[in-house]
């Protein structure tokens, strides 16, 4: 068995696809990756792939012209996930997309097909929760911050939804998690960057200022409410506790 | 009563108008897709997206607020009727629009849901609601989801301006008949909840058709695949539960109701093209383009779920609309003709209504199939679904391999993206009951009554008894859960459950689980 391994980010899961594919090893003794490897495995060989942007670039190529842009879509949420085998799910997933085509996609009686439906779904339900329940605070010169500690890497599947909304507005998007963020400036196009710490410090020291909204908005939380139809587990259901760390109407407490 | 001489803080007024706007059950934020552009604030987006969920655990979508509470009707449920001692307030357009915009741009709201009590009169009132949402498209350019109630007897010119400005308006038609309608807002008549809506059902077809798009609202994308849905029957009507008084304003027939319809407009002088409050680059623009919705209170009075759900299809057909939602009435004043101020709110009617809703809309149901004037009223025990599936037996069990999209959507557990997945997936190679339950189906209700290769999950009779003293069983604990949310508190014999059935062997078994 050989196993190619990558870092995390979608450029290098794309090159060592490349790499692995083109290994002629065959696809039974293969295995994908992501680094780090937490245990390994005795009699496996363990092969590091370095990124390559041309090679990532004409592995994107193939999947968007031999197999289909949903299918494409579907790979990079897949590449999003938390989960350490999401790499090998793509390629598992790769091998009947190149000999089936775009109908790959409705296989979902094989196993390889429905394991990355499953997880592209599992991103997909995470990002969604994410447009919906992120709060921005407003700091200093109407610049909006929101933080998110999310299980997936959800920033660039959120980012376009808030350009969209919000063009004219300075705002900016923080993963705590993976110390990154989103930063848009009003009129202009958002970027990708990493945070570093004395960074994030910076712009906790302006998140200290009072905001009236923030009273209003809890204020209407609460009076929303019917007492008569009171049903806490019917809210934890739609909203559950894990989502509700950074939100602005929970974190105050009533 | 307490004398307001100071003037309330917004933080005040809101608490107070939003509680007082928390009754209207519609908080949706779906049915428009809109891009942003820069310079505005704002985009929308046709599936809807809900900000949070309150400790009801309703969804809250859009700001619900009313403009005032200072209401010059005396309706009977309401709590802001004239004869009630509360303390009213009335929002500015420019507070309305800077919590909007302020929440907005926090990602709190997706935009605003505007009523109001009558202020002084229905066009006085039409005329603020129009400032304030003028105002917050213009002035402040706000490009999100806007809903506004029309008021019942304001003028067909203020509502068309509203309509222009608008992505969804709803007039709620509250009690389906018209003796409920009397006795619990004497100021109200079907006439001037439907002579608006029909107005508006014009607007938004003459708008539709003006962008080369068919007369009536896109209904769900699956209803292609399905022959004779409630919506391609619209002309055909044949209900008998709903509303004689509704009937009267649409007709039975196509000819009848046009002509009905005709008389209604030209007395109200709705769409008469002279009396245009916009001019004609203004009617370019959307009208409505979310289309509109309606409410209608559960409990209040003696209406039957057949009446009920007969009233929202003829709504669906002959209105066009896009919703009906179902409020289950809570009480909130004591009156004589009012039920009992410790009802319990008919939360589980309430839920099989909705049931009931979605089957007509999504999955090609019609009400005659669902209740009839002999079975009245949903089963307190089974889903509506369900509840037909055991009546119609005869039909069971479907070949997931080869039965039609239709067919599978008749199954209980198989929903319309469940479906659609079966169609597209098994063109490759066979289903079997483990690929079904990965695709999203949910075999616990629906092994009862499909085949995957011939072949049943288990070796089981399809026989009415054993199916549903099975089906009840697993559903009692849900839907004690949903009529009961928090306490499991002593009920008494006499007013908590209208059971509207015999007790049968369901009731005999929650009896022995101790739940009855």
């Amino acid at each position: 068995m050989t196993i190619f391994t990558c870092s995390p980010d979608f450029e290098s899961m794309m090159t060592c696809i490349y790499d692995a594919w083109s290994s002629r090893l065959g696809h039974r003794n293969i295995r994908l990756m992501i680094e780090p490897v937490g245990n390994y495995e005795l009699f496996c060989e363990y092969r590091h792939v370095e990124k390559d942007s041309d090679k990532a670039a004409s592995v994107v190529r193939s999947i968007r012209r031999k197999i289909s842009v949903p299918a494409y879509q579907m790979i990079y949420r897949c590449a999003m996930s938390f989960q350490s085998e999401r790499l090998d799910i793509i390629y598992r997933f790769l091998l009947y997309g190149f000999s089936y085509g775009a109908k790959a996609m409705n296989m979902l009686q094989e196993p390889a097909v429905i394991a990355a439906f499953e997880l592209s779904r599992k991103v997909s339900n995470e990002a969604h929760a994410f447009i919906e329940f992120l709060r921005f605070s407003n700091v200093e010169n109407e610049i909006l911050v929101s933080h998110i500690e999310p299980k997936c890497n959800v920033l660039t599947l959120i980012a376009p939804h808030f350009a969209d909304r919000l063009p004219s507005e300075n705002w900016m998007i923080i993963d705590d998690t993976r110390s990154i963020a989103v930063v848009h400036p009003a009129d202009e196009e958002y970027y990708l960057t990493p945070m570093t710490s004395a960074e994030l410090e910076q712009i906790h020291q302006s998140e200290n200022t009072p905001d009236p909204y923030v009273d209003l908005w809890i204020v209407f939380f609460h009076s929303i409410a019917i007492e008569a139809r009171k049903n806490p587990r019917c809210q934890r259901t739609m909203l559950p506790l894990w989502y509700r760390k950074n939100m602005t109407e929970y974190s105050r407490g009533k | 009563m307490e004398i307001v001489s100071r003037t309330l803080s917004l933080q005040e007024k809101l608490n107070i108008l939003a509680d007082a706007a928390k009754y209207d059950a519609a908080c949706t934020s779906s049915g428009v897709d809109r891009r942003g552009k820069k310079g505005s604030l704002g985009n929308s987006c046709a599936a809807g997206i809900c900000h949070s969920f309150a400790a009801d655990g309703r969804c809250i979508s859009l700001l619900k607020i009313l403009l005032s509470n200072d209401c010059v009707y005396d309706c009977k449920y309401c709590l802001n009727r004239a004869s009630n001692d509360r303390i009213r307030a009335t929002f500015t357009p420019e507070e309305i629009c800077q919590l909007v915009v302020e929440f907005y741009r926090r990602n709190y709201i997706e935009g605003l849901f505007l009523s109001s009590g009558v202020y002084k009169s229905p066009n006085i009132t039409m005329e603020m609601i129009f400032q304030t949402i003028s105002l917050l498209r213009t002035q402040h350019r706000f490009n999100g989801y806007i809903h506004v109630k029309a008021i019942p007897g304001a003028s067909p010119e203020l509502i068309e301006k509203v309509g222009y400005l608008a992505d969804r308006m709803s007039i709620n038609l509250e009690l389906p008949t018209k003796q409920g309608l009397q006795t619990l807002a004497p100021h109200k008549t079907h006439r001037s909840i439907l002579g608006p809506m029909r107005q508006i059902q014009n607007g938004i077809s003459e708008y539709r058709l003006t962008q080369g798009k068919e007369a009536l609202m896109e209904r769900s994308q699956g209803n292609r695949y399905l022959k004779d849905t409630i919506f391609d029957t619209r002309s055909s009507l044949e209900i008998s539960g709903a509303d004689e008084s509704l009937l009267a304003a649409s007709g039975t027939d196509d000819a009848a109701s046009l002509s009905a319809d005709r008389t209604l407009s030209r007395q109200a002088g709705f769409s008469a093209p002279a009396g245009r409050s916009v001019s004609r680059h203004e009617r370019h623009q959307p009208f409505v383009p979310a289309g509109q919705s309606t409410q209608i209170i559960i409990g209040a009075t003696k209406e039957t779920d057949f009446q009920l759900l007969s009233t929202s299809q003829l709504l669906y057909q002959q209105y066009d609309l896009k919703r009906v939602f179902y409020s289950a009435y809570v009480p909130l004043n004591e009156d004589p003709s009012l039920p009992n101020p410790d009802t319990a709110p008919p939360l589980l009617r309430e839920h099989r209504l909705y049931q009931a809703d979605w089957l007509l809309r999504y999955y090609g149901f019609h009400v005659k199939d669902l209740l009839d004037e002999q079975h009245p009223s949903f089963n307190v025990l089974l889903d509506p679904k369900c509840d037909w599936a055991l009546r119609h037996l005869e039909l069971f069990p479907v070949e997931v391999n080869s039965a039609s999209y239709a067919d599978l959507l008749k199954v209980p557990g198989i929903g319309t993206k469940s479906a659609m997945r079966i169609v597209n997936s098994r063109n490759s190679s066979r289903l079997s009951f483990e690929h079904l339950k990965r695709i999203g189906v949910v075999i616990k209700r629906a092994k009862y009554f499909i085949t995957c290769s011939g072949k049943m999950m288990y070796s089981m009779k399809i026989e009415e008894n054993f199916i549903t003293r099975q089906l009840t069983g697993e559903d009692s604990q849900k839907n004690w859960e949903i009529e009961h949310p928090v306490t499991y508190h002593q009920m008494s014999l006499f007013d908590d459950f209208h059971f509207d059935r015999q007790p049968d062997f369901g009731d005999i078994q929650m009896s022995l689980t101790g739940q009855m």
